[in-house]
């Protein structure tokens, strides 16, 4: 059984659709990774799993299995029980993220006392030794300190011993590297690898960087305009992406081999906004095989590599 | 021949006031002793990290961040030495884009009147501003039909077409390019690197491009400095310094950048930095990157190395690779 499976999952405000019919699964200890642009709805689907949904947006129809239980059933006290002991969440900006009037040993042990797991003077120790765990030099003393006193990558850091200190089975990071620096980043792309494996921990990382999926994940899921258009095998889907937008989003990103000064590929257009979205395949106006049987909607098909699209480039499957 | 811009040993100190009331002062030195050449019709970008003072040397220039020593010269006039009246027609012929198109807009203008701006400003006549807002707008790939529209009304890319097309209205020479596609997404990103480029070959301009992206750099770049805590540790033809790093610090700031291939992931080798970079108000002694430096020797935290000539036209600073005995060149 997957630890994590939901099930055409679409979420939208009162007439506006957001995400509209989400498919994936994350199996125990997997790095999933969830890749789009802005407006394609990863960030989304990750709060519905958590169920953080700002006001005004639901859940319009589609199930969340975690561990064989439907979250989307379960009651406000039951939901709040997971969250933080066996579902944990990092976000893009540490800084805003974190309590800016709580010591940060506090905020690291939070959980622990709050799901009943330890004491308080036993999480507090904890909370020390998990900030040594995850590189912060003298935790003893930074265990101390508020947030505004730690520099982002330090309070990134911090956000990440919270996370992972009562060893949750899925850990969900939003964009976790994004506000950082490069240097940092390999840092903190490095540490979550290695305790995560260390507990087992599943990931699902949501990312727009196609280098950070490359070094990080496991399987990938490309959303586009609130659709999963394409999901695979880390390898399979860089090696033969089969959805035109995956192709196309692969040949943007200027490489370091290739001969500078020449013109980049584009993908033609812009990225429409919800209200704007074709009907039929979203990705059709942008598309160079785009042509009238785009107007009905693709499904998503294919086994372990999978793809929705009329149209699709010869694969591997 | 003098060239388009050349910022000589500046230097940008800012005064902080630090302790549990502001009672004693200390100085963040966020540029210290900055020296760049742009040439016609070529583009330099500084690269760094958070606080290596990238920004403020391109702040500097464009007059938006006080000068504590050094000069910038832009086609052989020094800066500080202007008028007003002077000051004003270098803004002519030096223009900027910075990285939020959103913020850069006035909301409430439409996209002809923002590019209007500036001709307005120089004292354009209407009917020549009418035209010269279409040309521009054909320029920068926007339909004229809308030039009613506002900013609100486009997407993040089309706005920094606008703002490209506004910092083009009085034909400059120089574009300070401040992280001009990191708000953007990655599929339109290439659509402005395009158009940037198309642009430099058909007007002739000149980048001063400030990112943190290298691989957009090496894609846009002829020449390449990399700054750390204030000070260009390397600086050398973009081809050159991406191939044969010579600092160690632009050696792993190049190993960091994840690669989009897993088959590399596990045969890349990785330099992973330890530590967080020092804060400008209280900088290490001797070499800035000595405390994160895999090469660091006791010798390094001694005295600040110069920049010395690894070949006629690369440079670093960084004693254990470069050592001194070539002649010291400071540029």
């Amino acid at each position: 059984m997957s630890l994590l499976a939901i099930d055409d999952l679409a979420i939208g405000a009162a007439d506006l659709s957001l995400v509209d019919g989400v498919t994936l699964s994350v199996e125990p200890g997997e790095v999933v990774a969830l890749v789009g642009e802005s407006g394609s709805g990863k960030s989304l689907t990750a709060l519905s799993i958590m169920g953080l949904l700002a006001d005004g947006l639901q859940r319009q129809r589609g199930s969340i299995e975690f561990d064989g239980v439907d979250l989307t059933q379960l009651a406000d006290e039951q939901l709040r029980s997971l969250r933080g002991a066996e579902l944990a969440m990092i976000f893009q900006e540490p800084v805003s993220s974190l309590n800016p009037l709580a010591a940060v040993g506090d905020q690291v042990a939070e959980s622990l006392i709050v799901h009943g797991r330890s004491s308080v003077a036993d999480a507090g120790r904890e909370a020390i030794d998990m900030l040594r765990r995850v590189g912060i030099p003298e935790p003893e003393r930074r265990a101390r300190q508020l947030p505004t006193e730690l520099s982002g990558g330090m309070c990134q850091r911090v956000m990440i011993a919270a996370a992972l200190i009562s060893r949750p089975r899925l850990l969900i990071a939003d964009e976790p590297t994004t506000a950082l620096d490069v240097t940092i980043q390999a840092q903190i792309l490095a540490l979550m690898s290695a305790l995560a494996e260390e507990a087992n921990t599943a990931i699902l990382l949501i990312t727009h960087d196609m280098g950070v999926v490359a070094e990080m994940a496991d399987k990938v899921c490309v959303m586009y305009g609130g659709r999963v258009v394409e999901q695979g095998p880390v390898e399979a889907l860089f090696a033969t992406p089969r959805h035109p937008y995956t192709n196309m989003l692969l040949k943007t990103i200027p490489r370091l081999d290739e001969e500078p000064g020449q013109e980049l590929f584009a993908i033609p257009g812009n990225v429409p906004s919800p209200r704007d979205w074709p009907v039929g395949c979203r990705f059709r106006t942008r598309c160079d095989r785009a042509d009238e049987t785009c107007a009905e909607r693709p499904a998503l098909t294919g086994q372990l590599h999978q793809v929705a699209c009329h149209h699709a480039l010869r694969g591997d499957a | 021949m003098s060239s388009l811009l050349q910022i000589s040993d500046l230097k940008v100190h800012f005064p902080v006031r630090t302790g549990r009331f502001g009672g004693s002062q200390s100085v963040v030195k966020a540029v210290d002793g900055v020296s760049i050449r742009i040439e016609q019709n070529e583009t330099v970008a500084i690269v760094g990290e958070s606080g290596c003072g990238k920004s403020t040397t391109g702040n500097a220039v464009l007059g938006l961040a006080p000068v504590t020593a050094g000069r910038i010269e832009f086609q052989g006039q020094d800066l500080a030495s202007l008028n007003a009246k002077g000051r004003r027609d270098v803004w002519r012929d030096l223009q900027v884009i910075f990285q939020d198109p959103v913020s850069a807009l006035n909301p409430r203008r439409t996209i002809a009147q923002s590019i209007a701006e500036p001709l307005q400003i120089h004292g354009h006549d209407e009917r020549q501003i009418e035209a010269r807002v279409d040309e521009l707008m054909g320029l920068v790939g926007l339909n004229p039909d809308q030039r009613d529209r506002r900013p609100g009304a486009l997407s993040g890319g089309q706005r920094q077409r606008v703002v490209i097309a506004r910092a083009l209205a009085l034909s400059p020479k120089l574009i300070i390019c401040d992280e001009p596609v990191s708000a953007l997404d990655v599929s339109i990103q290439s659509q402005i690197l395009n158009l940037l480029m198309r642009l430099q070959r058909e007007l002739g301009l000149s980048y001063l491009f400030i990112a943190h992206d290298l691989s957009v750099v090496r894609h846009i770049a002829d020449r390449v400095a990399v700054m750390y805590l204030g000070m260009v540790v390397e600086e050398g033809p973009a081809a050159t310094v991406f191939a044969n790093p010579v600092h160690p610090y632009t050696e792993a700031l190049l190993s960091a950048i994840p690669l989009p291939d897993p088959a590399l992931r596990h045969s890349r080798r990785k330099i992973v930095l330890e530590g967080d970079l020092p804060s400008p108000m209280n900088p290490p002694s001797g070499c800035p990157f000595v405390t994160r430096c895999p090469l660091a020797e006791p010798a390094c935290a001694e005295a600040r190395p110069a920049l010395e000539a690894v070949s006629a036209q690369h440079f670093a600073r960084c004693r254990v690779r470069v050592p001194i005995t070539r002649e010291s060149q400071d540029c």
